[in-house]
């Protein structure tokens, strides 16, 4: 290796053409989802043939079954919001119950499990496969921009995400068919995105609001390494808030009725975030809905805001508290989302941290762009000193115990990948069955914190109460995501472990989507088949039709012509019914069959222009 | 190179005791993470992906154990054949579980107070006793005298859990 360096002066360096292999960043957004790709360093975040880059996250299902993602579904939304799906986000990897705000669209409870499932006219939808269309589109640009199939994606999710929201994450990946190199925490990939790798030692707070969730990490850059030391936050907390306390300001200052239709929600939300966003930029603007209209202050707004704001800043302050970490200690703080553009934002988290707030790279683009860099370097495109990013575990792992209470068996903000093995002993004789409540969160109490999965395991060998020990092990991989094995320690037998996920999809449920779709496209395929097939066989049949009437009495006798009126009756027939190779099977046959007619008429026509030749040539 | 066969402290070039050179333990640390990390084995096949999650998970493992003063003792009387949480407070004097109660009864009463003041200061002392006992177990530790060691780590796992549940005490007065 050292002697394939060596070059004269003025030589080129040896280059290794290796191939290179098409990777992406994608940033799934709550309100807006974005796919960047990256270069030996060089980001290009790639947009549509308008120069769109960002695509709301927004599914449009419509009756006949056509999918639209992105502008063109928040567009059908405005008039169709029932069928427009947004903010899917929130859903991935909760429960119905989870739901306490209000959606423009409807959810019912699914049968057998608290998973919400989305009633559209064109059928029910879970969120996992409405995440999936959005990242299908993704990663279509992607392939697009890189020219084939794409080799790898590095997907964000908020730090914050549990192990359900992750794993939803990754199921929906599956379902799009994009192999996932790692989920990657937002805010890491936002710090990547500002290089801070390059610096020597940083303590930095990366303050993300979005549209639908609040992280705020705080992460150690020492020599290559990007440890996350802490975070904190709120999954239903962001813009979406925000635009709800204007809503609600003009509810209350229009003297409207609360109880609005789906549509008129939709529409005074866009006016309510317009209003948002003009204020970022302006002292006041002017709001107006359906008939009524006033002025909204920036003071105004802000006294609206303040409450929100001031929670993320009790996140800040308890992150800090986690970490025992003093703020003075802080030397960046790195916004990202949208929302920090809002002028009151920018200015707590400047008070509370006491520092210069980063807002150079466009606070939208700033996660897909890490993302994109760290996705060129798992995929295997190395381009020179790699940054090695450890994640944590954002909230404890624990087991349910006696009496509804929780046992934590992986504290939060362990750094993962992280393996725990706990021990149990059956608690009847021959019992060979136990089942196990794994549960996250910080709360002693269950009810407080959230169902993951219950598991069940099964062929433990039969012994007397107590003597059974059986050694359960929590591994929780680089994406913050768990597998439970367990073993009986006495005779060393490994018990199967069935998973049921609280809120998620099984694994068999996947591959059902998965097989269904492919069946779906198998059968997208027949039918257009069909459809090209019978289309040529109108053509041969009208052509040969044409052809009879011109020509027929002329160059065919009776007995020819009734045998070409049957192939014609025959493929007739054929079209009217499924049988794409049957039909394509007649044509061929007529067609075989009105070769020798085809044939004369040739010569008849030669014979006939030669003649119009000789005649014009005489005239 | 296999890390099954090691104890925490040789993963990380250290001797095996209850000092720990703070520089070595985190710089070795990176090292080992860094040729370990799941994220270097991105494109290998799945077995070796499994073989390097376990890598990496006991790497964590082993640096949280040796970073923690309570953990690196029971560790350390784990290699002595000693299981820490054998019978575990029920043998420790009367006067100090007595003392215990009467600590808690404060903190309860402070938390009732919502007296700052009055839980730093608690915390303060707590702290103080505690690193007093960390020195303890180490002279019984280098003494060999294990049994002795044995009971002041089971008495620190009181004051370890006391110090979390005056911080919790004190965040939840903070309103975090
Ligand atoms: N100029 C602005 N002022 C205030 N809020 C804004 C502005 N631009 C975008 N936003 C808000 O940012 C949110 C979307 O941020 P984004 O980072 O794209 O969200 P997410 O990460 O949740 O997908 C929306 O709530 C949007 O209203
Ligand atoms: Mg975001």
């Amino acid at each position: 290796m050292a002697l394939l360096s060596i070059s004269e002066p003025g030589e080129s360096k040896p280059t290794v053409h290796a191939i290179r292999k098409r990777a992406v960043g994608i940033d799934l957004g709550t309100t807006n989802s974005l796919v960047a790709t990256a270069d030996a360093g060089k980001v290009q975040t790639l947009c549509d043939h308008k120069g769109h880059c960002l695509v709301p996250s927004v599914v449009h299902y419509s009756n006949d079954g056509t999918v639209m993602v992105g502008d063109k579904a928040v567009e059908k939304g405005s008039s169709d919001s029932r069928n427009s799906i947004s903010s899917v986000k929130r859903l991935m990897g909760r429960g119905f119950n989870d739901v306490d705000y209000d959606l423009a669209y409807e959810i019912t409870e699914n049968a057998d499990g608290g998973m919400p499932i989305i009633e559209t006219s064109a059928g029910s939808k879970n969120p996992v496969e409405v995440s999936a269309e959005i990242l299908k589109v993704l990663a279509n640009r992607g392939e697009e921009e890189l020219g084939g199939e794409l080799d790898g994606a590095v997907i964000t999710v908020p730090a914050y995400f549990d192990e359900s929201q992750r794993q939803a994450t990754k199921d929906a990946a599956r379902l799009a068919g994009i192999k996932v190199l790692r989920l990657l925490s937002e805010p890491t990939a936002a710090a990547v995105a500002y290089g801070l790798d390059r610096k020597q030692e940083e303590t930095v707070i990366i303050y993300d609001l979005g549209g639908g969730t609040f992280d705020v990490s705080l992460m150690r850059l020492e020599q290559g390494i990007f440890r996350v030391l802490a975070t904190g936050g709120d999954t239903a907390l962001g813009g979406d808030d925000f635009d709800r306390a204007i809503i609600n300001w003009i509810i209350s200052e229009s003297g409207l009725d609360e109880k609005l239709s789906y549509d008129r929600r939709n529409a005074i939300t866009a006016v309510a975030r317009d209003a948002k966003h003009a204020l970022s930029l302006d002292e006041k603007t002017e709001v107006s809905f359906e008939n009524w209209s006033a002025t909204l202050t920036r003071d105004t707004f802000n006294n609206l805001i303040d409450q929100l704001v001031e929670s993320t800043i009790k996140a800040c302050r308890r992150v800090m508290r986690d970490a025992r970490m003093d703020i003075s200690a802080i030397t960046d703080v790195v916004m990202v989302g949208g929302s920090t553009r809002m002028p009151r934002v920018r200015e707590r988290v400047a008070e509370f941290f006491q520092a210069e707030v980063h807002t150079e790279i466009d606070p939208d683009q700033v996660v897909a762009v890490g993302a994109a860099l760290q996705a060129d370097v798992l995929a295997g495109n190395k381009y020179g000193d790699e940054v090695l990013l450890l994640d944590v575990i954002p909230l404890s792992l624990g087991i349910e115990t006696m009496g509804g209470l929780i046992e934590k068996i992986i504290p939060r903000n362990t750094t993962i990948p992280v393996s725990r093995a706990q021990q149990f002993t059956t608690y009847k004789d021959g019992q060979t069955v136990m089942s196990l409540h794994v549960l996250q969160g910080e709360r002693e109490l269950i009810s407080d914190c959230r169902s993951l999965a219950k598991f069940e395991l099964k062929g433990i060998p039969p012994m007397v109460a107590g003597a059974a020990i059986i050694e359960v092990t929590f591994q929780v991989d680089a994406d913050g995501l768990m597998e439970v094995q367990a073993r009986e320690l006495s005779t060393g037998v490994a018990s199967s472990v069935v998973i049921k996920p609280s809120y998620g999809l099984e694994d068999k449920d996947i591959e059902k989507m998965i097989t269904d779709s492919f069946t779906s496209a198998a059968a997208d395929k027949d039918a257009r088949a069909l459809q090209e097939n019978r289309v040529e066989a109108e053509r041969i049949i009208e052509a040969l039709e044409n052809a009879l009437v011109e020509d027929g009495n002329e160059l065919l006798d009776d007995n020819e012509i009734e045998l070409l009126n049957e192939g014609i009756t025959k493929l007739r027939e054929m079209i009217t019914k499924q049988d794409a190779d049957a039909i394509r099977t007649g044509a061929e046959a007529l067609n075989k069959a009105s070769l020798v007619f085809a044939g004369r008429r040739m010569d008849s026509q030669i014979k006939s222009a030669l003649k119009g030749h000789t005649i014009e040539e005489y005239d | 190179m296999s890390l099954t066969n090691r104890n925490y402290f040789e993963f990380f070039s250290l001797p095996k005791s209850f000092q720990v050179d703070a520089d070595t333990l985190e710089r070795e640390y990176k090292k080992l993470q860094t040729e370990y990390h799941p994220d270097k084995f991105a494109d290998a096949s799945d077995s070796e992906r499994v073989q390097v999650l376990q890598h990496a998970s006991l790497i964590n493992d082993a640096y949280d154990t040796v970073k923690s003063p309570l953990k690196r003792a029971a560790y350390l009387l784990r290699l002595e054949n000693i299981d820490p949480e054998e019978h575990n407070q029920s043998h420790l004097q009367e006067a100090f579980l007595l003392k215990q109660i009467e600590l808690r009864e404060d903190l309860e009463m402070l938390t009732a107070k919502k007296d700052l003041d009055g839980l730093e200061k608690m915390k303060g002392s707590v702290t103080s006793d505690r690193n007093t006992m960390l020195q303890n177990f180490e002279v019984c530790y280098l003494a060999s005298e294990l049994i002795e060691a044995k009971s002041l780590y089971n008495s620190l796992q009181f004051l370890f859990k006391l110090v979390d549940e005056i911080e919790a005490a004190e965040e939840k007065l903070l309103d975090y």
